[in-house]
């Protein structure tokens, strides 16, 4: 049986507004420099304006184009979480591709490091380790995929203990495979389905979580994210600007999250269905 | 002392063409020996050079009752031909005299050597033509008149007119019908007390009746020599064995085999190492002496048909259960066993721990006599095994060049374009289309017959020796299973591969294997060739298989 992840996405319409909507997000980041009229980070004596025609969500407290920080906004939302949802998912892969095959005491040892890890509370250990390690872009992505592989190692471990045994990749062993191999030619192609929505629910997760650190302080104040726009807006919302800074950060945010969401949601199918659970962590 | 008949390092050759290379036999009185062959092989020429009969150079020793025949004038041979030493001519329409009376030359060679009046020759010569079973009333018939079968009586009855002490018969039966061929053998039988007689003939039946040893003759080199009984129960050298498996007989339930190629007989080293499937460097320059090896004579580098595959106390236990128990079986080189039991038995765990894919509590695995430790590249070239479902068996990711390619790719043979090549051989091999079509093909658009096809074309790419089979035609309907299972015999023909089948169905392992272990429990309960363990089955397990095996009648 095929699986078709493509196929999957596009023949549900769920799946296709998700599609749509993370499209729009993804050409407002690319198209960013264009779509902004001001640099999002200058800032001008004309704060807490009105929207008018030369800026077209108004000005925050400091005096920047709050529509040129939106746009640029979806670029860092979205370049950590495609980041991090690679380097997590590579990880995933590796990790439990290899405690699957291998087995053993490496497999133990993995697995209990996974579990160290599950229990531990994510948000605090990223405050911590953030005030610690400062809170650049590239130390946030870092910490992020550090801190989210786990969950997807368990359930390519599980998949591939029960894939390893499918009759093909004992014929691939009778032919004097090693593991590498196997794991490269077959299981993992196997897990594509699996690797995908692993992807794509960690795409959600650090756009989330970025935007969560960001919104209490945590992060690098000169990166223009929507969590910090939220922050600040915050610390206005007695006056009427909530409405065009809190506001369009906000919904830009959950359309992101929402439209990830929905292809996700469309690509459950395609999967076995004791994991649909697990893969909605 | 006895008489013997020896034969030393006999060659015989036509200018260039040497056609005997170094014969050495030896038959003592009262004995029969049979030189089976394929036409081509030198047996006639055999026969006539111990006759003097041929033209070309004869060279060694022939001796008779101390007397080099190669040594002695033509003269003295001339006395001894029909009195001492005669010969039955292979039948053809011009051996007798056609303006001759049959019973005027029975009587010739008794007049013509002058041992007898015409009156007693006439006597003795309708005598033997009875004996013989020819018709009195035809005896002044002319040899156009006759059948061949009576053709062939009055030959025979002319070879024994004078009562020589060695007769050789070349295929004297082959044109008489099954009735008539006992009747000659039971004759010949109660004559062979006092006589030698030498047969040669391709029928193996004759040989396996008439004579008290046989040898194998091949281009002119005899492969094999021993007592009948044994050579052709237990036949130690590939080239008897591969005869015995293209003769159709009543014994042996495999399909019928042939022997790959042609005959050569100017090759360098063993003549037979072409065809063999088991030939190594050494047979294609140096030729094997015949030597004594186990009660017979052999000629073979190899020390005949070696052990390929072999476990000694392989065990394996799930907790309290004993999935395989103790379980030792050999396979030979170029041999089918099949592995009969009922599902559960251990078959498939047995088979899995041989490739490595389970490892086992307890037991060893040999291959060509070397003890395997570990489960590594070049042990999965020699050995591969095809599973029990070709579907499962195939990624479906990959295509057909892809998944045939693969085993090549492991295991780096090659470049790209030998391994494509190889690819294409060996599909055409398992008589698979080689288009790009096909070549693009994914498994599931492949019928069950073609995937399983696949499956063997992935298994032969590397060109093993031993091929195991897990129930190879479970998934397929009859008449693919039929298809599938002649290509493996095929197969087995061409490559000599080693082939360990299993199988829960008896009526297949009937059709395709050499030997049979019935696997119960863990245990092999019985194991024999496949005629002792069909025909006479001693375990109660093995009998219940066999009643509960497919057949076409009610009961």
């Amino acid at each position: 049986m095929h699986l078709d992840p493509k196929r999957e996405v596009t023949h549900s319409s769920v799946g296709r507004l998700g599609i749509a909507l993370f499209l729009l997000i993804v050409l407002m980041a690319v198209f960013a420099p264009l779509l902004a009229n001001h640099d999002p980070i200058e800032q001008t004596i004309h704060s807490l304006e009105s929207p008018s025609l030369n800026h077209l969500l108004g000005t925050n407290h400091v005096g920047q184009d709050i529509w040129s920080q939106l746009v640029h906004g979806a670029r860092t939302s979205l370049l950590v979480g495609l980041l991090v949802a690679l380097l997590s998912t590579i990880l995933s892969a590796i990790v439990g591709t290899s405690a699957a095959l291998i087995g053993g005491l490496y497999d133990r040892i993995v697995m209990r490091i996974v579990d160290a890890f599950i229990v531990m509370p994510l948000l605090i250990v990223m405050i911590l380790v953030s005030a610690y390690l400062g809170a650049g872009l590239g130390a946030t992505i870092l910490l992020l995929s550090l801190l989210s592989w786990q969950g997807g190692a368990r359930i390519v471990r599980s998949q591939s203990l029960s894939l390893k045994e499918r009759v093909h990749i004992s014929a691939a062993r009778g032919f004097g495979a090693n593991k590498l191999y196997i794991m490269r030619r077959h299981l993992i192609p196997d897990l594509g389905t699996i690797l995908i929505v692993d992807f794509i629910y960690s795409v959600r997760r650090a756009i989330f979580l970025q935007a969560g650190l960001a919104f209490i302080g945590i992060g690098d104040p000169n990166i223009v994210s929507w969590g910090t726009m939220m922050r600040e807006a915050l610390d206005w919302i007695f006056l009427d600007v909530w409405r065009w800074w809190l506001l369009p950060a906000g919904i830009a945010l959950s359309l992101t999250i929402v439209s990830i969401t929905f292809i996700g949601h469309a690509l459950e199918p395609a999967l076995d269905p004791r994991l649909k659970d697990e893969a909605n962590v | 002392m006895r008489q013997m008949f020896k034969v030393e390092n006999l060659h015989m050759s036509y200018g260039q063409d040497e056609i005997l290379k170094g014969i050495s036999l030896d038959v003592t009185h009262g004995e029969s020996l049979a030189i089976i062959g394929e036409s081509g092989a030198g047996k006639t020429t055999f026969g006539l050079s111990i006759m003097r009969l041929v033209e070309g150079n004869v060279s060694g020793k022939i001796i008779l009752d101390d007397l080099d025949l190669l040594s002695l004038p033509e003269d003295s041979m001339r006395k001894l031909r029909w009195n001492k030493v005669s010969m039955v001519f292979q039948n053809s329409n011009n051996v007798l005299n056609p303006v001759h009376k049959i019973i005027d030359q029975v009587i010739e060679p008794m007049t013509e050597h002058r041992l007898k009046n015409k009156l007693d020759a006439r006597e003795s010569a309708s005598a033997l033509l009875i004996s013989t079973g020819f018709p009195k009333h035809r005896f002044n018939a002319y040899p156009h008149q006759l059948s061949g079968g009576e053709q062939q009586r009055v030959l025979i009855a002319m070879a024994l007119a004078n009562d020589p002490e060695l007769i050789i018969m070349d295929e004297p039966l082959s044109s008489l019908d099954a009735t008539s061929t006992a009747e000659i053998i039971d004759m010949l039988r109660s004559l062979q007390q006092n006589h030698i007689f030498i047969i040669t003939t391709h029928d193996i039946s004759t040989a396996a009746r008439l004579a008290d040893k046989v040898a194998t003759m091949y281009a002119g080199r005899i492969m094999e020599f021993g007592p009948s009984a044994e050579v052709l129960s237990d036949p130690r050298h590939p080239y008897t064995r591969a005869l015995l498996r293209s003769y159709p007989n009543m014994t042996t339930g495999k399909d019928l085999q042939g022997v790959k190629g042609q005959m050569d007989r100017s090759v360098s080293g063993c003549t037979f190492h072409p065809r063999c499937t088991q030939a190594i460097e050494i047979c294609t320059t140096e030729a094997p002496s015949l030597v004594v090896h186990k009660g017979k004579h052999l000629a073979c580098h190899r020390g005949g048909i070696i052990t390929m595959l072999a476990t000694k106390n392989m065990s394996k236990s799930y907790g309290n259960l004993k999935v395989v128990d103790s379980v030792s079986l050999n396979i030979k080189a170029g041999e089918t066993l099949a592995l009969v039991g009922q599902s559960g038995s251990g078959k498939t765990t047995l088979v899995r721990m041989i490739t490595g894919l389970v490892k086992q509590d307890n037991g060893e695995v040999y291959l060509e006599g070397t003890r395997i430790c570990k489960i590594d590249k070049d042990f999965c070239r020699k050995v591969q095994m095809i599973f029990q479902n070709p579907g499962e068996a195939l990624s479906h990711r990959l295509d057909v060049l892809e998944l045939v390619r693969e085993p090549l790719d492991i295991q780096g043979i090659g470049s790209k374009e030998e391994r494509e090549g190889k690819v294409i051989q060996v599909l055409r091999e398992v008589e698979l289309p080689t288009n790009e079509h096909f070549l693009e093909t994914y498994p599931h658009h492949l019928s069950g017959g073609e995937m399983q096809r696949v499956c063997i074309a992935r298994a032969l790419v590397m060109n093993p020796e031993v091929l195991i089979a897990d129930e190879p035609t479970s998934f397929l309907d009859p008449s693919v299973q039929a298809k599938i299972l002649k290509l493996l015999l095929n197969l087995q023909e061409q490559r000599g591969l080693t082939m360990l089948i299993i199988t829960h169905d008896i009526a297949v392992a009937r059709k395709v294997s050499d030997r049979i272990a019935i696997m119960s429990l863990g245990k092999i309960v019985e194991e024999g060739t496949l005629t002792e363990v069909v025909d006479t089955p001693k375990h109660p397990h093995t009998k219940s298989l066999l009643q509960a095996a497919a057949s076409l009648h009610r009961n």
